[in-house]
């Protein structure tokens, strides 16, 4: 492969930035929400005007992946549906009496009151509305996720602490050598995170460790988050999402963390990944178990990939060559390296869209430069799809039609660039996604079948 | 056809005279046979207090609290001379947002077309003037009041108040907001205090449309939960609210002020500080002198 350096390729027509963002591609604060429906037998309750809960539920988890409420979600979510009243006199007490009549009818492990802007506006005092149940013994923490805080990432590390500090709490004892807490994909917004969370935990469990994946089918809910501080440490899985959270257990609980960047696909990345793991949990001599595991794996894997190899051989013509990626930072570095690395592909353009903290952007756009041994490329940080639509327009993606890893965003700029779109991102509003993963030895399977069926597909 | 109602506010800093001066000229106004609205907008809610023989009255946002949908009519009850007396309210300090209550109080007596239907001349706000968020700027801002009066006295606490109510009133004039009348000069009782309200209306492009004294007459007048005008007819304090109840009443032309910068207005209160102390040093020599 040659180096590539597309800096030098065309100078991309970079539009003014705007001042507006049209065709969102995250939600709000308060869509952490669907951070406490991804916990088995968890419940938000939500204190916010008519519309945001609903309208977060059927952005982030129904025209994504069309994914469902789940068990304390969509349509259950309690909410005050605050109006000018509570605006005026202060919600509290509305928010009083809804915890009450909430406690009335719903089974919960856990109970997560979010507060929108009204509330965060007024000063309401949530604090004194919750802690009088805190102190009952009911199990129940609050965050403040008004909108004008954030989007739905920044929502989600503030629930997440909320239930360490709040629930969870101080914890003195020993810890256990072979246990890890995982923190990775956006629960909903990400619309693969269910399966891949269970392939992460698959895979961890695979090498002898035992693990709290803490969201998803595959946790064991409340428990397991009350076991977070017995574990020897936390993976942070992904650029940044986590990292605020894996600071702060290890200021709290002493607890280490390994930060891996690039989200694993494919073999290549996930024995890398695991033999880190290992590494870091201190198996110098890696136990038998972990190197059959991975041999097994990687035995399939190859296996398929063998027979991938002929498709992939006689289709040449039919197959693009260029690709450009659009999403949340975790999976657009994932897809990048797999695409570059697995798969020779030549990498396009490349759009973060999540908004990551500012001092976490210049160490993505370091992975993105050493993407491989011999390959570097750019990866840019945009909100707007307008702005994002122009710059991949002013892409030159050679004479073969591209192919674009992004969202619903991108389908009718897919067309007009005459070339295939794979939704891997919110919005995906044209995919029902139950147990997919494209992520580890098994999900990177997936993807190829879902890659290739897209660009064999176009020609029938 | 239903005459024009003149609609004005006066604002000032918390505690420098507002309810009091307000209320005199309400009853001025009454007493000179308008029929006059004397409308509260201060979470304090004692606006009206002595239009009333001291009384409180239930609040608009009272009344919003207890049920979803309010009469107007209900917060309405007649004072001195006829005067109806309106108060907002608030919430309990602390909590939830005084401001938005002060919008919807307003608004509520608006949708339910209570100016016209009272056939009033004159609807008085009384508003807490520190102009602290949005909801306190809303008689300037939505031009639910035409003009604009500011109560001061000498002290800078209190110009420093109305200059920020200056602020807020150029920041609306070009979008349909009200304009300045003038500034009622309050506690006015030494010559030092005439030239430092003087120097700041000149400077800000105003005027003075009263000075008022501070006087034991407008006390006495509270202590017995009446105003000044229904309490001591006949005394030079009373005779001074009416002359400002006709200046108000004739006047018709408001302007936008300058307000003075924020850098300015710290020079020029220091500047007059300065002053004072200079005099202040004159008169002790002059007592040591004798
Ligand atoms: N000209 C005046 N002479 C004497 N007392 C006054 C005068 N103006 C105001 N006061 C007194 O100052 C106090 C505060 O006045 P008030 O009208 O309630 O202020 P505000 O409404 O601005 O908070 C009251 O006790 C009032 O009687
Ligand atoms: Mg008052």
């Amino acid at each position: 492969m040659t180096l590539i350096d597309h800096a030098s390729i065309k100078p991309a027509a970079a539009p003014a930035k705007t001042n507006s963002i049209e065709q969102i591609r995250y939600g709000c604060a308060i869509g952490a929400q669907q951070t406490v429906a991804a916990i088995p037998r968890a419940i938000p309750i939500t204190h916010c005007g008519p519309g945001c809960t609903d309208k977060q539920f059927m952005n982030l988890s129904f025209y994504n992946g069309f994914q469902g409420g789940g068990y304390g979600g969509g349509a259950v979510i309690p909410s005050t549906n605050a109006s000018e009243r509570e605006v005026i006199f202060g919600g509290g007490e509305r928010l009083d009496e809804l915890i009450d009549a909430a406690l009335k009818i719903l089974d919960a492990d856990l109970f997560v009151v979010l507060t929108g802007c009204i509330s965060d506006l007024v000063g309401d005092d949530i604090g004194g509305v919750v802690s009088p149940y805190q102190k009952r013994g009911v199990p129940i923490v609050y965050a403040e996720t008004g909108g004008f805080r954030g989007n739905n990432f920044t929502g989600h590390e503030l629930v997440t602490r909320a239930i360490i500090d709040q629930h969870v709490g101080p914890y003195e004892g020993t810890r256990d050598a072979d246990l890890v807490n995982v923190w990775s994909l956006l629960p909903y917004h990400n619309t693969f995170w269910r399966g891949d969370l269970t392939e992460i935990k698959r895979v961890l469990e695979g090498v002898g460790l035992r693990v709290n994946i803490l969201f998803g089918p595959e946790s064991k809910g409340i428990s397991e988050w009350k076991a977070i501080p017995k574990a020897a440490f936390n993976i942070v899985l992904g650029p940044w999402l986590g990292v605020a959270t894996a600071r702060h257990l290890e200021a709290k609980y002493g607890q280490p963390f390994l930060h891996v960047p690039a989200l694993p696909i494919g073999a290549n990345a996930t024995t890398a990944f695991l033999r880190q793991v290992l590494a870091f949990a201190g198996r110098k001599r890696r136990s038998a178990r972990a190197e059959a595991f991975i041999a097994e794996e990687e035995a399939r894997y190859y296996k398929y990939l063998e027979d991938f190899s002929d498709f992939y051989a006689e289709y040449w013509w039919g197959l693009p060559a260029k690709f450009a990626v659009v999403g949340d930072a975790t999976y657009n570095l994932a897809l990048t390296n797999f695409l570059v690395n697995q798969l020779g592909l030549i990498p396009g353009k490349q759009i973060i869209t999540d908004n990551p903290p500012e001092e976490f952007r210049a160490g993505i756009v370091e992975h993105y430069r050493h993407i491989a041994d011999d390959v570097s490329t750019d990866v840019e940080f945009e909100e707007d799809s307008y702005t994002i639509h122009q710059k991949l327009r002013a892409t030159d993606f050679g004479h073969k039609a591209p192919i674009i890893f992004g969202t619903t965003w991108e389908r009718d700029l897919a067309k007009e660039l005459k070339g295939a779109i794979v939704e891997v991102g919110f919005p995906t509003s044209y995919e029902v996604v139950l147990s997919r993963s494209y992520v580890g030895y098994r999900g990177a399977l997936t993807l190829l079948e879902k890659i290739y069926t897209t660009t064999v597909g176009a020609s029938a | 056809m239903a005459k024009k109602t003149k609609q004005i506010a006066i604002y000032g800093k918390g505690g420098i005279g507002k309810s009091t001066t307000t209320s005199n000229i309400s009853a001025a106004l009454a007493e000179a046979g308008y029929k006059v609205m004397q409308f509260g907008c201060d979470p304090k809610a004692d606006s009206t207090n002595t239009l009333r023989g001291g009384d409180y009255i239930p609040t608009v946002l009272d009344l919003l609290h207890a049920n979803s949908s309010v009469d107007a009519h209900d917060a309405i009850f007649k004072g001195f001379g006829g005067i109806y007396c309106v108060e907002a309210g608030g919430p309990q300090p602390g909590v939830g947002c005084a401001g938005r209550g002060i919008i919807s109080a307003v608004q509520l007596l608006k949708q339910q077309d209570i100016f016209e239907e009272l056939d009033l001349d004159f609807v008085i706000f009384d508003v807490l003037g520190d102009v602290v968020c949005g909801g306190f700027a809303v008689p300037v801002r939505e031009g639910i009041a035409e003009h604009v009066f500011t109560i001061s006295s000498s002290d800078f606490m209190a110009i420093y108040a109305a200059n920020n109510l200056f602020r807020g009133i150029q920041t609306y004039s070009n979008k349909g907001g009200a304009l300045l009348g003038g500034v009622i000069a309050n506690s006015i009782n030494t010559d030092f205090h005439h030239e430092i309200i003087d120097d700041f209306v000149g400077r800000t492009a105003t005027q003075v449309v009263e000075y008022v004294p501070r006087s034991v007459t407008v006390t006495q007048a509270e202590l017995s939960g009446r105003t000044t005008i229904e309490a001591a007819p006949k005394s030079e304090q009373a005779s001074i609210y009416r002359r400002l109840a006709t200046r108000i009443a004739e006047h018709t032309q408001s302007k936008v002020p300058t307000p003075l910068g924020q850098q300015e207005l710290r020079e020029w209160s220091a500047s007059w500080a300065d002053r004072l102390i200079e005099a202040e040093n004159q008169r002790e020599r002059a007592i040591q002198v004798a």
